[in-house]
C-alpha cells in the first residue's frame, strides 16, 4: 500500500513536471518552426520599445521620433559637401509660404482691390466728374513735354499688361479655374507666365525712365499739404497746387518705391540663381505679389481720375497741354508760374510747336 | 478635325491666298496705274536714282534727324526683332519646312528669341503710343492703323504665349490669328511691308532724273 502511494506520488510529480516543461518550451519550439516571428532572444529581451529601439533585428528598427520632428522642423545637420544647403532636408518655410501665398495673399490682394474698386465707384457716385467751371480761354499752357507722354504711355500699356497677366497668375486659380477648369487654367497661367516673363524686364527699364523724368516737379515742396488740409479730391473746388497735388506726388513716389520692390522682385524671380536660395525666393515672390497687388490697386484711382474723372486731364497727356482756365483751377500756383514765364500760348496748334521748342531746347 | 487642324489647314491656306494674291493684285495695280511722261530734260539716271533710293531713304535726311529719332529707333527696334522672329523662331522654321519650303536653316536659342521679341514688342508699343499722345499723330490716324498695330501686337504675344507649346489652343489661337493677319494685310495700310520700294523707287527716279540725290 505505502509503495502504491510512493509510486503515484512519483507519477503526479513527473507529471505536472511535464506539463510545466510542456507550458515554458512547447510554444517558443512552435515560433522557431515559423519565420515571420521574431527570434527567441528578440522576443524574450525587448518586450517593449525602449529609448527609440523597436523590437526586431530588420531594417529601420529604430523610430528615431525626435531625429524625424526635427527633421521636419527644419533642423539644419552637417554635410561634408560644399553645399552647405543640403544640410537642411525639409524647408519648413516652403508651408509657411505656401498658406501665406494661397489664403493670406489672395484673400487681402481681394480685398484691396474690392476696397479699390468700390472706393473709386463711391467717388465717381458721389462727386460725378471735376467739370471747368469757368470758361475756356482758348490759351493753353504747355503741361507735359512729349518725351513725358511717351514713357507715360509707354509705361501704362506695359502695367496693364503685366498687370492683367500677373492677376492670372495670382488669382486665376480662384476666378478661372471654375470656369475654365484645371486645364484651361493651366494653358492660360502658362501663357500668362510666358507673357509676363517677357515684357516684365521691359517695363523695368520703362519705369526707370519714367520716374527720373518725372522726378524734377515731384519733390515734395511747401504748399502741398494745404492742398491735402483744404480737402484734395474732396474738395468741391480744387485748393491751389503746384504742378503735382500732394495726392499725384503721392502717387509718384509710391510707384517709385512699390515699383522698385516690384522691379527687384521680379529680377530675382526670372533669374533665380541671383539668389540661390529658396527662402529669398519665397520672399521675392510675396514681396513681387504684394507690390504689384497695392500699385494695381491704386492704379484703379489714377485711371479713373486721369481718364474719365477730371474734365481736360487726358488733354493733357494726349495733346500735351491744358487750356489756361484748366490750369488755373486745378493746379494754380504751378499756372501761375507758367503765366508769368509767358508760357501761356494762343491756340492749340501755337501749343504744341510750344512743346516741341521747349523740349529742343 | 480638330480646332488646330482647321487654322493649320484649310484656314491656312485660305490666309496664305489672300495675302498672296490681294498682294500681287495691288502691286499690278499700282503699275497699271503708270504715270505721266517726264517732260524734264534728264540730268542723270532715273534708274539709278530708284535704285539709290531704296537705300538711302533707310536712314533719314541729315537734317531731319532729331525730328525723326523716336520712330526711326522704335521702327528699326520692331521691325528687325519682328522679321528676326518671323524667320529664325524655333516653331516658325518647323512650321516653315513642314508647310512651305523642306530646307532646314538654324534657328535662335531660347534667349535669342527672348531678346528679339522684347525688341519687337518694346518697339511697337512705342510707335502705338506715338499715335495716341502726338497731337498730330492722333488726328493723322485712323482705325486701319489702329486695327493693323493691335492685330500685328495680338500675333506676337499669342506667338510669345504659346512659346513653350503645352497647350495645343494656345498654338491654335496664335495661328488664328496669323490667319487673320494674312487676311486683312492685302487690304490695309500693312501693305506698306512691300508697297514702300515702290514709293521710294518711284521717288528716287522722279529726283534721280533731276540730278538729285533722291
Amino acid at each position: 500500500m505505502r509503495v502504491f502511494s510512493i509510486a503515484r506520488l512519483v507519477v503526479m510529480i513527473g507529471f505536472c513536471g511535464f506539463v510545466l516543461w510542456s507550458l515554458s518550451t512547447g510554444p517558443a519550439q512552435a515560433q522557431s518552426s515559423s519565420s515571420v516571428r521574431p527570434p527567441n532572444a528578440a522576443a524574450t529581451t525587448a518586450a517593449t520599445p525602449t529609448d527609440g529601439t523597436v523590437p526586431g533585428q530588420v531594417t529601420g528598427n529604430r523610430s528615431d521620433a525626435d531625429l524625424w520632428r526635427g527633421i521636419n522642423h527644419g533642423t539644419v545637420g552637417k554635410v561634408t559637401i560644399p553645399d552647405q544647403k543640403s544640410a537642411l532636408m525639409i524647408n519648413r518655410y516652403g508651408e509657411d509660404w505656401r498658406l501665406l501665398r494661397m489664403d493670406n495673399l489672395i484673400l487681402w490682394g481681394g480685398v484691396l482691390m474690392g476696397i479699390s474698386l468700390l472706393g473709386v465707384l463711391g467717388f465717381a457716385i458721389v462727386y460725378g466728374k471735376f467739370k471747368l467751371h469757368g470758361p475756356r480761354t482758348g490759351r493753353v499752357i504747355p503741361r507735359f513735354s512729349q518725351a513725358e507722354r511717351w514713357v507715360h504711355w509707354f509705361v501704362a500699356c506695359l502695367f496693364i499688361l503685366l498687370g492683367l497677366t500677373g492677376l492670372v497668375i495670382l488669382f486665376g486659380r480662384f476666378l478661372l479655374k471654375p470656369i475654365f477648369g484645371a486645364e484651361g487654367l493651366g494653358a492660360i497661367a502658362n501663357a500668362s507666365l510666358q507673357a509676363h516673363n517677357l515684357l516684365g524686364p521691359i517695363f523695368i527699364v520703362a519705369l526707370a525712365f519714367m520716374l527720373v523724368i518725372f522726378l524734377k516737379d515731384n519733390v515734395f515742396q511747401k504748399g502741398d499739404f494745404v492742398w491735402a488740409l483744404k480737402g484734395g479730391f474732396f474738395s468741391k473746388h480744387h485748393p491751389p497746387s503746384w504742378k503735382y497735388n500732394l495726392g499725384e506726388k503721392s502717387w509718384y513716389w509710391l510707384l517709385a518705391f512699390a515699383g522698385g520692390g516690384l522691379a527687384l522682385s521680379g529680377v530675382f524671380l526670372i533669374f533665380p540663381t541671383l539668389l540661390d536660395d529658396v527662402q529669398g525666393m519665397q520672399l521675392s515672390q510675396i514681396a513681387h505679389a504684394v507690390a504689384a497687388v497695392v500699385l494695381i490697386a491704386a492704379s484703379i484711382g489714377h485711371i479713373y481720375l486721369g481718364i474719365w474723372g477730371v474734365e481736360g486731364a487726358l488733354d493733357s497727356m494726349t495733346l500735351g497741354y491744358v487750356d489756361e482756365t484748366w490750369g488755373l483751377e486745378h493746379h494754380r500756383w504751378w499756372a501761375e508760374q507758367e503765366i508769368k514765364k509767358e508760357h501761356v500760348v494762343e491756340g492749340a496748334p501755337d501749343a504744341v510747336l510750344a512743346a516741341k521748342k521747349a523740349e529742343s531746347a | 478635325m480638330t480646332f488646330l487642324e482647321i487654322v493649320e489647314g484649310p484656314l491656312w491656306y485660305l490666309g496664305a491666298s489672300v495675302f498672296v494674291i490681294g498682294a500681287l493684285w495691288k502691286i499690278v495695280g499700282i503699275l497699271l496705274l503708270g504715270r505721266k511722261a517726264d517732260l524734264s530734260i534728264p540730268r542723270a539716271s532715273a534708274s539709278v536714282g530708284a535704285i539709290k533710293a531704296q537705300f538711302l531713304h533707310f536712314v533719314p535726311h541729315g537734317g531731319f534727324t532729331f525730328r525723326t529719332i523716336y520712330h526711326l529707333v522704335a521702327g528699326y527696334m520692331f521691325h528687325i526683332g519682328l522679321f528676326v522672329l518671323l524667320l529664325f523662331a524655333a516653331p516658325h522654321v518647323t512650321f516653315a519646312q513642314n508647310n512651305i519650303l523642306s530646307i532646314d536653316w538654324p534657328s535662335l536659342p531660347y534667349w535669342g528669341f527672348v531678346v528679339a521679341a522684347q525688341f519687337a514688342f518694346a518697339g511697337l508699343i512705342l510707335l502705338w503710343v506715338r499715335r495716341i499722345s502726338d497731337p498730330v499723330m492722333i488726328k493723322i490716324s485712323d482705325r486701319d492703323d489702329h486695327v493693323g498695330t493691335w492685330l500685328t501686337f495680338l500675333v506676337m504675344l499669342t506667338g510669345c504665349m504659346a512659346l513653350q507649346e503645352a497647350n495645343e489652343t494656345l498654338r491654335a489661337t496664335h495661328m488664328l490669328l496669323v490667319d487673320l493677319w494674312l487676311i486683312y494685310f492685302p487690304f490695309s495700310r500693312l501693305m506698306h511691308a512691300v508697297t514702300f520700294m515702290f514709293s521710294r523707287g518711284y521717288t528716287g527716279a522722279f529726283f534721280g532724273r533731276r540730278g538729285i540725290v533722291p
